[in-house]
């Protein structure tokens, strides 16, 4: 019945429901992924753009974990709505409890777990491309969180490669992913910061 | 005095007690408020030692009181909203709610940041504290951290406003942030793995112990809920609030009185029939017992303002020991026969109703000196009414009763004679004092395996359901249990914001490890100024040089006007506990604060959220001063442990009260023979009770009062009654076993009742009451054996 309806959401929404299928069940088919990252994002408060650089790790149903290198060390665990800041010495310390609009981490998650129900409560989701080179386009549902976002775009083939954030007051973040591949066995260190056995 | 002189009597006697009926009339449905007191917790003792913990209590009661929480649950999110919306119009249409809140107003969010800007350097987080304390706090990387920061989402203050994103965190702390409701499409909606739960919240236009509110409050809720479950399949609607309790608690007293006070009385009405023989006496004994109860409730009423449900369902049962003044008197007409005359009767049974109502009202008596409201009107209302009950036997129905009667029937007599004679032949000599040395010996190990338990769950006990349904509520919206709060007090309000900051980190350290879901204070919305002081002196090193300030911003890529702009922004404004209060955002946390309330100094409160154990949130209280943990549940607990024991002295007491009564009316050495059937009664009770493992509570020992005063009652009963029925032997037990059975026809049906208290009280009467009747021949046994 559920699947029925999400089917039924996904057939009003978006333009190409099987490639979203494709795409998601794609996405999905690897459980936990690492790759490299770029994150560039321009802010109008600031003169120039601001540009990071890292390894992140995704692992479906648990969260991922951001590891920053450039222009500064920091690992954050993103695990459902927390976000949690980890010492050298692999100490979890919570930042914040992100809620209300900013779900955008948790809207990522589900959408590489393939939980696209979760996804259509908050966005309009439409697809274009090809299974092989696909977009994504998100735009929010809610008018408090549209008050703040305007629209996020994914874009990727077998993987993830790219994401986009675009915000009302302009600030836009550009995040490239590079050298995504099935993460492997993890670590004890990245077991606990997501919080797995 | 002559048959004149009777009928004046009895004349006076029907016009003072029409009179007040007439007034008790008035005094429960004449007047706009009912004085029938529904809610139980009304009935406890006033929070002890603090005053002011009192008037919190009843503030956080006021809060919660009459708001009515719901929750729309449906698997699909849009029906589950549409449904919420549905509710929410169905309701507002009622005025039985004064607001209905389902969907939230537009909202603006520079609106709702604005007023916080001025005070943005300092209202810190903890965790913004303590990196700013660390000796290598690196500015710049805090700013390119900030500006990095993956998913940042930018809600709240604007990054020009808050570079180093203090403000931001410190909002994201804030109760609104922290709910686990989120605003969607305009109302607060909850996803669960099992769908959608939509928050909708009415208040009453009333109490929710006022029954025409708490009925028309219902009615709408239970329509509504009809409909949108018929427009939406598959909608479940969750409801709590005092509300809902209230009602489930005037349901039950009201099943109670309807099975125990209809059973009883069409049980007695058949036993009087059959024993009688004739409706005459049965309507007298109705009439008799009926002028106590009217009495006595209108006393209460008069004395105590209102009148407790468990008063009127004890009444219920006080039936039963009111009845026998005037069964007794009826018997004697019986057993009299022909030479029936009223005087003469009246005269004959006098000094056993004399004895039995003195010792009844000198164990009630003792009974209302108990501080404890509930228990002083339960002992008012006995006094009042078997003392009327008894007048009018004195006055009333010698005038009603001119006439002579058929004996009672030969059939229950001779069952008495042969019970009698029976008990009379195993509890006589030797034999009999070897029988109650071996019941004592089979006694022991219940009384062994006696444990007792006073717990407050035994006076409220709510239906399962609707406990389930707040469980649930509670979990899904991280709303409190608001019956267990802290209360900090101090001098002033600086002073207690600094007391509740101190509590407040033991809390967050508790949440922390998961102990406690959160916590809601005052002082995490307006810091005390030590605090706010403290905090910008943190960040003074920061701005105390200018230059340096411009230098990380402009690293950051920050604009040369908004630097400007932050730097003569420095140091702002504390922000005032006066200011915030009068704030529209303080509007829904307004009550924690008691600065008005307490007379001298001020007060808050903090309310745990989730479940913690009492002994955990005393912990957290503990050592720190002006903060109190005030448990409703647990201090009623305490009391109810306290007054148990009262209670078991009381009865220690009493025994040693009736013993020179009765050494006075009959010899010192027949004493121990007219108390035994009471006190042995009220041995085997307790050993029985210690068998079935009940734990025993304060109503196991209320109930062995009323054993030892009825106990005693059939004991005077028989030995002053035998003398008069020498000709018809086993007539006067016969008496003595009518009211026995209909005590237990009263009194024992409260084991049907719904609230455990009043099941523990009717078992135990049953046991008491049956024991003692049964061995009550032996008070006179050495004096007369039948043959």
């Amino acid at each position: 019945m559920l699947l029925l309806c999400v089917a039924l959401s996904v057939h009003a929404q978006a333009s190409s429901p099987d490639l979203l299928h494709t795409v998601l069940g794609e996405l999905s088919q690897h459980s936990a992924v690492r790759a490299a990252f770029n994150q560039q994002r321009q802010n109008p408060a600031l003169t120039q753009a601001q540009d990071s650089s890292g390894q992140l790790l995704f692992v479906t149903g648990h969260g991922m974990l951001w590891q920053v290198q450039q222009p500064y060390q920091e690992t954050l665990a993103l695990t459902g709505s927390k976000t949690s800041r980890i010492d050298a010495a692999g100490h979890m310390q919570p930042v914040r409890n992100e809620r209300g609009v900013g779900q955008i981490s948790q809207m990522l998650q589900s959408m590489l777990a393939g939980q696209l129900d979760t996804v259509l409560r908050q966005f309009n989701v439409s697809v274009e491309g090809t299974p092989a080179q696909w977009t994504l386009h998100f735009t929010p549902k809610q008018a408090r969180v549209a008050q703040v976002l305007r629209s996020i775009q994914l874009d990727g083939g077998a993987f993830l490669q790219g994401i986009r954030i675009d915000m009302q007051d302009g600030t836009q973040t550009d995040i490239r992913m590079t050298d995504t591949r099935d993460a492997g066995p993890l670590t004890a260190l990245e077991k606990q910061a997501l919080g797995l056995p | 005095m002559n048959q004149q002189g009777l009928w004046l009597r009895a004349g006076w006697f029907a016009a003072a007690t029409l009179l007040m009926a007439l007034f008790g009339a008035w005094l429960l449905f004449g007047r706009d408020r009912s004085p029938i007191q529904t809610d139980l917790l009304a009935m406890l003792p006033a929070t002890e030692r603090n005053p002011l913990a009192e008037v919190a209590a009843q503030r956080l009661a006021h809060a919660n009181g009459d708001r009515v929480i719901l929750l729309v649950a449906n698997a699909d999110d849009d029906r589950a909203k549409a449904a919420a919306r549905e509710l929410g119009h169905a309701l507002a249409k009622d005025n039985v709610f004064a607001s209905v809140t389902a969907e939230l107003p537009p909202f603006d969010l520079q609106q709702w940041v604005a007023p916080y800007l001025a005070h943005r350097f300092t209202l810190l987080t903890d965790a913004d504290r303590t990196a700013l304390a660390q000796p290598g706090y690196n500015p710049a990387q805090a700013l390119a951290q900030r500006v990095n920061e993956p998913f940042a989402t930018g809600v709240g203050t604007r990054l020009q406003d808050d570079p180093f994103g203090w403000l931001q965190h410190w909002m994201d702390q804030q109760p609104w942030s922290r709910s686990p409701l989120v605003p969607e499409d305009n109302l607060l909606t909850a996803h669960r793995d099992d769908g959608s739960y939509v928050l909708v919240t009415a208040t009453l236009n009333g109490s929710s112990y006022d029954d025409v509110i708490q009925k028309r409050a219902l009615n709408a809720i239970d329509q509504a809920e009809q409909t949108i479950e018929r427009d939406q399949p598959g909608t479940r609607l969750l409801r709590t609030g005092a509300l809902f309790y209230a009602a489930a608690a005037r349901a039950g007293a009201e099943h109670d009185v309807h099975v125990v006070g209809w059973i009883s009385t069409i049980g007695i009405a058949l036993l009087l029939l059959g024993v009688f023989r004739s409706p005459g006496p049965l309507l007298l004994a109705f009439l008799s017992t009926g002028i106590g109860i009217v009495a006595a409730t209108t006393v209460s009423v008069l004395v105590f303002g209102q009148i407790y449900l468990l008063t009127l369902v004890f009444g219920a049962a006080l039936l039963g020991e009111a009845v026998d003044y005037s069964i007794q008197y009826l018997s004697a007409r019986a057993n009299a026969g022909d030479a029936w005359e009223p005087r003469k009767g009246l005269r004959q049974v006098r000094p056993a109703l004399l004895l039995a109502l003195g010792t009844s009202l000198l164990g009630y008596a003792l009974l209302g000196l108990v501080p404890f409201a509930a228990l002083r009107q339960m002992a008012c209302f006995a006094m009042t009414g078997m003392t009327a009950a008894c007048l009018s036997v004195f006055w009333l129905l010698p005038a009603l009763l001119q006439r002579a009667a058929k004996p009672l029937s030969t059939a229950s007599v001779s069952v008495a004679l042969a019970l009698q004679n029976a008990v009379a032949r195993f509890a006589s000599g030797r034999r009999g004092i070897a029988l109650a040395i071996v019941l004592m010996v089979l006694a022991i190990p219940g009384w062994w395996q006696l444990r007792h338990d006073d717990d407050v769950h035994l006076l409220v006990a709510p239906p399962v359901t609707l406990a389930a349904q707040e469980a649930t509520i509670r979990d899904i919206t991280g709303l409190g249990n608001g019956t267990q709060f802290y209360l900090v007090q101090g001098a002033d309000s600086e002073q207690v914001l600094q007391r509740e900051e101190a509590l407040e980190q033991r809390l967050q350290s508790m949440v922390d490890a998961s102990q406690l879901q959160g916590w809601l204070g005052v002082a995490g919305m307006v810091p005390s100024m030590q605090r706010q002081h403290a905090n910008q002196a943190l960040l003074a090193p920061l701005f105390a040089q200018p230059d340096r300030m411009r230098q990380w911003l402009d690293g950051a890529g920050f604009r040369h006007d908004d630097i400007e702009r932050l730097l003569q922004a420095w140091p702002g404004t504390p922000l005032e506990l006066q200011t915030w209060l009068k704030s529209p955002l303080a509007t829904p946390f307004r009550y924690l604060w008691m600065g008005d309330a307490a007379h001298d100094g001020a007060a808050t409160l903090v309310l745990p959220q989730g479940d913690a154990s009492s002994a955990l949130l005393q912990k957290a209280a503990a050592d720190l001063p002006g903060v109190t943990l005030v448990d409703k549940p647990a201090s009623i607990s305490d009391l109810f442990g306290r007054y148990r024991r009262y209670a078991s002295l009381w009865l220690l007491a009493a025994i040693l009260l009736i013993v020179p009564v009765f050494g006075w009316r009959y010899s010192l050495h027949d004493v121990p023979r007219v108390l035994a059937p009471p006190v042995l009664g009220i041995a085997f009770t307790l050993a029985m009770l210690g068998y079935l493992h009940q734990p025993l509570t304060l109503f196991h020992w209320m109930a062995l009062m009323l054993v030892l005063g009825v106990g005693a009652n059939y004991a005077v009963f028989l030995r002053e009654g035998e003398p008069h029925t020498v000709h018809r032997p086993g007539a006067m037990y016969a008496s003595v076993l009518l009211s026995a059975i209909t005590a237990l026809l009263s009194f024992g049906l409260l084991a049907l009742s719904s609230m455990p208290a009043l099941r523990d009280f009717g078992l135990t009467l049953l046991l008491g009451i049956g024991f003692t009747a049964l061995l009550v021949p032996t008070s006179v046994a050495h004096r007369t054996t039948f043959s």
